[in-house]
């Protein structure tokens, strides 16, 4: 093979390497909306298994795609920041869901009582189990 | 019951003075601290943000509790989110970080009255496995019966075990800028 050959074929894997590396550093967040659930459970059943043996909940949600259903308890909207709708458990404390800031939302306002499906990213169990990246599941 | 809770607040008021005890307790799920560790050498902000951490004070002794998940810190790329989780916080091993102190200038701070006031908080936090002393210091703002605390600290990423290696030295600070914004409210 010619030196020509060699510097051309150095090249080519220097521009794919870079090319590669440029794909993932800007590669996107998880699109919410086709994100498939690891699992699926009542709010109730999710706070429980927190509430019993955090690490034992960690190890079977923390960082999963869960999707969870329960009565809306509460809805606040912090200033500067996406609407959490809280879910209740039956007891003081709740599932939180924070809407995902990057996804579109047909709705963000829930009424209290009434029955949803939220899927989201388990962070952990901060007095309440607070899921982020939350979208609503019809 | 909730295990969790009652730990959080007896850390709170366990050391508190028995006059304190009565004292109003002010409660946020909803702070927002950023953390930020962008070089000065940096073409991109590394930082990223929480609306989600816990905090408890007690208006009669100034003691505070703090919690936050990890996970819940959100970066514009996904691959830095996912770097700080794997790779420097360990979030799956470390889930959360936790302060625990108290105002230690609360005669100047009047948290019955409403005004903005100079405040310094002194604790220890809890990162990565990693209890260090950290001292604070921001602006309490009492409004309306809430309780606004602003402020921000550094923190040495070695003091807590987190390494960076030298291929992004350049790129991520070795002090994490912390900055916190919550409005606390009346406990129910």
């Amino acid at each position: 093979m010619s030196g020509k050959r060699i510097l051309m074929l150095v090249a080519g894997l220097a521009l794919i390497g870079i090319s590669i590396g440029i794909a993932l550093w800007n590669k996107p967040h998880e699109n919410m909306s086709e994100a498939k659930a690891d699992v699926t459970l009542e709010a109730a059943a999710l706070f429980k298994s927190y509430n019993t043996d955090e690490k034992a909940a960690d190890a079977a949600y923390l960082g999963k795609t869960i999707a969870v259903s329960g009565i809306v308890k509460e809805v606040s909207k912090p200033e500067g920041a996406p609407a959490k709708v809280t879910l209740d458990t039956g007891d003081d404390f709740s599932v939180i869901c924070e809407l995902d800031g990057l996804s579109q939302h047909t709705r963000t306002d829930f009424p209290v009582g009434e029955k949803v499906v939220f899927k989201g990213k388990c962070d952990g169990f901060n007095l309440d189990v607070q899921l982020s990246r939350c979208v609503e599941v019809k | 019951m909730q295990k969790l809770w009652f730990f959080l607040i007896a850390a709170v008021l366990m050391t508190s003075a028995v006059a304190a005890q009565n004292a109003p307790k002010y409660l946020t799920r909803d702070g927002k601290l950023k953390f930020d560790a962008t070089a000065t050498s940096s073409p991109e902000k590394i930082e990223a943000l929480t609306n989600s951490a816990t905090c408890v004070l007690d208006a009669g002794s100034g003691d505070m509790a703090w919690q936050v998940l990890l996970k819940g810190f959100k970066f514009e790329k996904a691959l830095m989110q996912e770097h700080f989780n794997e790779n420097y916080v360990e979030s799956d091993k470390y889930p959360k970080a936790t302060f625990k102190g108290r105002i230690t200038n609360l005669s100047e701070v009047n948290l019955a009255k409403d005004g903005t006031y100079n405040a310094v908080v002194s604790g220890k936090m809890s990162l990565h496995g990693v209890e260090k002393d950290v001292t604070a210091n921001g602006a309490v703002t009492v409004s309306g019966g809430k309780i606004r605390i602003n402020a921000g600290f550094s923190l040495l990423l070695a003091d807590y075990n987190i390494s960076i290696p030298s291929v992004v030295s350049g790129n991520i600070a070795k002090e994490a800028k912390i900055l916190i914004d919550a409005t606390l409210e009346p406990k129910q």
